[in-house]
This record gives C-alpha cells, structure tokens and sequence, in this order.
C-alpha cells in the first residue's frame, strides 16, 4: 500500500557521496518510516520522515548531522551513519546499522513471546544501564526510553537502542519529543520539566522493572481503582500522585490480587539489594529528580551483583538468588526455590573481595572478577566451572587466562594453578589471580 | 516451567467498534465494496498494531445500519481472530437506532468498570432518517460514551457533516472526508492504527501541544485528495484510472 519509498529506488548519501538501494519496508512509526536497504553489499536500515513543516525539517536535518559528526558513544545503539537524500519524493532520512534478528522487542518479552533466562535478562539490564551511562557521559540525553526502542537477544542478553535521531544535548530545550506515557519522568507529565539526563534515569528504572516484574512501578490500587484509563487518568497516576507500589512508607498503593499478580509473585524472590534499589528509584527518584535517582553505574553494579548471586534449584533448576540479608534474618537458612518450592542447597561459593559469586555447574568468572582494574566483557571469560574427568563427584575452577595462578589448600599446600589446569572447589581454598584474591566457600 | 517468577503483563480491554452505513445509497458506484474492501485492507495493520501493544487487549465489533440497525459482528473479538464479511446495502440510514445499539453495550455490565476508552467510529455516506439526537443522546448519557474516542468518516460528498460532527461531540476534530476509494482505505487505516493506538498508549508525546478537548490525543489525520469541486478541471486524469478529471469511477 503507501509508502513513502519504493522498493529498488536509490538515494544519495550525504558525506560519504555513495548511493544506497532501498530493499523493502520494514515498519512505520509516529516520525516516518523505516526500510531495509543495501550499502554497497551491507545491509543496513533506513529511516525516511514524513514531510513537516520546512523548518522543523531542517532542524531534524541538522540534530542528525550533528549526531552523525559524533559518532556512536557506544556500539549496541543503531546509530545515524549517513544522511539521506532523495529528489523524487523530496525528503530526507538516514543510515543505521541493521537490526540483526536474534533482537526481540521488549513487547515480546512482555507477552512471553520470548523467554530469557535471567541471567540474559540481567546481562540485557547490565547493557542497557552502560549503554545509557555511556550516551550520559558525552553530554548527551536519549529523552525517550520505552518499549518501543530497546531491544534484546533473550539468549546472550545482549541489547541495541533504536530511535536515536532524539538524542540531543543534555539540557537543550529546543526539541519536540517529550516521551512516551508510563516512561516520562513525573516532573514531564506534570509539564514542571523537559527531558534530561535525570528523567532518562527515571524511564531506566521503569524499563528494568518491566525486565524483572511485568509490570509498573507506579500501577497498584490506584490503578486498579480507575474506570478509564484514558490520558487524564494517566497524569495523575504517573505524574500528579506517584506512588511505588511498594513504598515503605505508603501503603497506600499496594499491587492488587488479580490486577497486578506478575509484580506480587517476583517482588519477593529477588534479593533484597535489588529490591532496595527499585525502592529508591521510585521514593527517593519521586521527591528529589535531581539527586535522588539511582545512576547507571548502581544499575550496573547491581546486575553483575545479581548475575553473581543466581544459585540453581537441585531439583527443577530455576535460577534463585543467594540473599545474604535474607538468609541472616532466617538464621542462615536459605529460602525455598520459587518455582519448585523445594529446599534450596548452597553451591559451592566464592568470595572476591567484596562480591560473592555462587559457583554454579555452569558459572563462568569474567576478567572484571579476577581483576578489578579491567572492564566488564562477557565475550571472554577468564574461568569456568569443571568437572573432574575421572572423579564426577570433584569439581574444579578452571583457569582460562595466560597467566598463572597460585592456590593455597585449607591445609596450607600451595599448587600453581596454570591455564588450562584447574583448582579443585573445597571450602577454605584460597586463589591468588595475581590482581584479586579469593576464597572458595561451602 | 516458567524461567522466571511472574507472568504477562497485565492488560486492559479496549473495545473497537466499527458503525457502518449499509442504506440503499452505499450501493451507487461502488461504495459498500470500497468499504468493505477498505476494512479488509485495513484488518492486517490494525493485527499488528495489536500484537505490538502489551498493555491493551484489542475486542473488535461492528455494527450496521440502513432501515433498522443490528450487529453486524456482535462478539467483541480479539483483532487476530476478527473475520469481515461483506456488508451488503437496502434501505433507509436508521444512524439513530446504531448508535442506541451502541450505548446499549456502552453499559456496565456488559462493559467491565476497568477498560481503556473505547474506540467508536461512524461511518456514513447521507442523512439519518431516524431519530439520529435521541441515539447520540443515550450514548453521550453513559460515562463510556462520554470517554470513548469517536471519529467519523464521511464517504463520498452527500454525507451530513453537521452530525457526523455532533457524534464528535467537539469541534477541534472534523469527520474524515472520503472522497475516493484510496482516501477511505487510508482514513480506515488511520483509525485503525493511528488511533487504536492513542487510545490505549499514546505515543511519544510532543511539546506545546494544544489543551486537550478529547481525554485521548488523536494524531494528525492522513492527508486526503481535495474533493472534486476542487479539482482542476480538463486536462487531469485520474492516477488510478486514467479518465479524465472528475473520474467517473472512482469519484463519488
């Protein structure tokens, strides 16, 4: 049917003079609509805008050219590479790398149409809060996280953000888009605010609530007593009387029993530091936007956290959480498997520093564990867990690096461990990684 | 087994319903087909407008009228599974008695207390001949009357904008003038896409946007054909059917 280009037509690229070949539609939005196109041999997409008014075209036109100089602050957002011109229609568009299609929307996840384990939810949480502290430390502000533009890979967890020709300069008034209802901060409903980097840090934190309980932060009896929720209700619940479903000191807006059962069946089985810091997001990030809100790197720090503390049921293996607080308000006993209700057995553990990392028959360790000046990189892991070849009853942590490590035996014996070999897992061991030491608990 | 604790996010019911003119005059050159088709056309963008909203469940029904008013699909149903089939035209535009139809539904029960607003939409392409004030009446008396979001679509040039504007019921909004079959199929498909979803997740909001006179922010329309009387006279041929301006086939 319509369309505002046709399959097989070219357009220009500005900088690089090339031309690129539009292949076939892919979807249409509020701004204009997006093609598969080819670059030479690449795919890539196309995004071309419906016509407005000439100024507010050049305007489009020039926060894209000024995004395109920039440069992507981070490679998982689908970034302008190109502006795009066209004679016949006139119009404009740009360049961006394809969305490969292992990504799944966050719509597929809200309707159980894909189903990532959440270690993949919690890495896609990890990628999402850096990409975001990475786009923030350029000076930058995406004004528009929601549903519609993050994406993940529900096996690796590995995310891309679309819908970038929004970005601006933090603070920059002089722009249309204000964001989408249930994401905007509540100083944006109420028309008190414009988008910042401190309201994207408000939509953050609705989006990873999304991720972890299907449902709103803000969507509890004050919800379930609205007729029609139609956009008058709407800036009253999200802007006018925010309350978090689960605010210590407001109950008054507690989830409801067969309104909102998603939410009241995952609150509970996450560990309490996660809890705390969704409680902060949505008390503290209510009364005081400008420093009340949790920050990407908590949100980071807080996924690695709960990648670390993921301890596997013995009988139906779902993922359940080590909660250190939560154990010690239960004398030390761990809690029963949310999924199973069986008694949940500690693996073996390890403490790093600080951090704790349960030793599952599937955990790998990272460079950032072993060494806290490197960075945080899922792709090369520098341990894993193994099993002994002769003795199944023996579990070992293998070294994966080119450096060697040293290991210190409950009784005192000091082996190297070099790569490749491994370091038998009993309580008491010590492990030297050259940067960080450890201790392997039972 | 589920992976993860919880389940699917919590939906709202919005209620889709179509209003549709079947009197004697939607025969004349072709304009129950060019709705009929129209919907048709539209039924696969408005699936996926669906499918890509987790917060709304989507209930489509329809409702006909020509000397008496009756359901034309009488079960809200989810839009994947939603089948049309062909309207077929005699009679008077008994507008009056479809939308007394309507507000019979608008009540609670058999409307649940807890929905997004509902989505009407009129179409029509003359003058009621019933008691058209008495049937808006009963819809505007009910609370999901006043919320719903009415649109009206006005097909060919003999439709009577004074009450396709009354079902409005302000008049910052006008009822979409149809003019020829691809302007009905692109109005159709505006409302449901566009429209269908303002009312249950409006989309990014934009500054400096007037005060609202609808509860939901309705986007702009779709851009029409001016209708004929506008129309360079001799020398223009139809696009689609290469006749000369007015074209004799697709200009009501």
């Amino acid at each position: 049917m319509d369309q505002l280009l046709q399959d097989g037509q070219e357009v220009h690229l500005v900088a690089s003079g090339i031309s690129c070949v539009v292949e076939r539609l892919l979807g249409a939005g509020g701004q204009g609509e997006v093609y598969e196109a080819r670059l030479e041999s690449r795919p890539v997409a196309l995004k071309w805008y419906y016509s407005q008014a000439p100024d507010k075209d050049r305007q489009q036109a020039e926060v894209l050219m000024s995004l395109i100089k920039r440069g992507a602050p981070d490679k998982r957002f689908l970034w302008p590479m190109d502006l795009a011109t066209c004679g016949d229609p006139p119009g404009f568009g740009y360049v961006m790398p394809l969305r490969e299609s292992r990504f799944h929307s966050i719509v597929d996840l809200m309707k159980s149409r894909v189903d990532p384990s959440i270690r993949a939810l919690a890495t896609a949480g990890f990628d999402l809060a850096e990409s975001y502290l990475n786009l923030h430390s350029h000076g930058l502000c995406y004004r528009d996280i929601s549903f519609g533009n993050a994406f993940l890979d529900p096996d690796s967890g590995d995310v891309r953000i679309c819908d970038c020709d929004n970005v601006t300069v933090n603070g920059d008034t002089n722009v249309s888009v204000l964001g989408t209802p249930r994401f905007m901060a509540p100083e944006i409903v109420r028309g008190d605010a414009y988008p910042s980097t401190q309201t994207d840090l408000w939509s953050l934190a609705v989006l990873l609530f999304y991720f972890f309980h299907t449902g709103h932060p803000l969507e509890g009896q004050m919800e379930a007593n609205i007729k029609c929720l139609d956009l008058k209700a709407m800036n009253w619940l999200y802007g006018d009387k925010p309350v978090f479903v689960f605010d210590p000191q407001d109950a008054s807006n507690r989830p409801v029993p067969g309104y909102h059962d998603s939410v009241l069946q995952s609150w509970p089985t996450y560990p309490l530091f996660l809890r705390n810091l969704f409680t902060k997001a949505f008390t503290d990030g209510v009364r005081d936007p400008q420093n009340g809100r949790v920050r990407e790197s908590e949100w980071r720090q807080a996924m690695i956290r709960l990648r670390d503390s993921i301890l596997l049921c013995g009988g139906c293996k779902a993922e359940n959480f080590y909660d250190v607080d939560a154990m010690k308000a239960s004398g030390g006993q761990a809690p029963p498997c949310w999924s199973c209700k069986a008694q949940l057995r500690l693996p073996f553990r390890m403490k790093i520093g600080s951090s704790i990392v349960m030793l599952n028959y599937d955990t790998k360790l990272y460079p950032h564990h072993i060494d806290d000046s490197k960075l945080y990189d899922f792709s090369v892991p520098a341990a894993e867990i193994t099993r002994h070849p002769s003795d199944p009853k023996v579990w070992g942590l293998k070294n994966l690096t080119q450096e060697k490590w040293v290991s210190t035996g409950p009784d005192g014996t000091v082996k190297d461990v070099p790569p490749g070999r491994s370091v038998t897992l009993a309580s008491g061991t010590k492990v030297n990684f050259g940067k960080n030491q450890a201790e392997i608990r039972y | 087994m589920a992976k993860r604790p919880g389940g699917e996010l919590a939906t709202r019911p919005l209620h889709f319903i179509w209003i549709c003119d079947c009197s004697g005059s939607m025969s004349v050159d072709g304009k129950i087909q060019a709705l009929n088709n129209a919907i048709r056309e539209a039924l696969p963008h408005m699936a996926k407008v669906a499918d890509e909203n987790p917060n709304a469940e989507v209930l489509v029904r329809a409702v006909k009228f020509s000397s008496g008013a009756t359901w034309h699909v009488s079960q809200p149903t989810p839009v994947a599974a939603f089948k049309w089939t062909d309207l077929a035209t005699e009679g008077e535009t008994a507008m009056g008695k479809a939308l007394s139809l309507v507000a019979e539904q608008m009540q609670i029960p058999p409307m649940s207390d807890r929905a997004l607003p509902p989505v009407l939409v009129l179409l029509s392409d003359g003058q009621p001949t019933d008691d058209f004030a008495a049937g808006l009446r009963a819809l505007m008396d009910l609370p999901w009357g006043k919320k719903a979001v009415r649109v009206s679509i006005a097909i060919g040039q003999d439709a009577d904008l004074d009450v396709l504007q009354k079902f409005i019921g302000h008049t910052e909004r006008k009822p979409l003038q149809a003019n020829r079959p691809e302007d009905l199929v692109r109005c159709i498909k505006w409302v449901s896409t566009a429209v269908l979803t303002a009312a249950s997740r409006p989309a990014s909001q934009v500054k400096g946007a007037a005060p609202l006179a609808d509860n939901v922010p309705i986007p702009a329309p779709p851009a029409m054909a001016a209708p004929p009387s506008g129309a360079v006279q001799g020398g223009n041929v139809c696009r689609i059917h290469g006749e000369p301006e007015p074209c004799k086939i697709c200009v009501w």
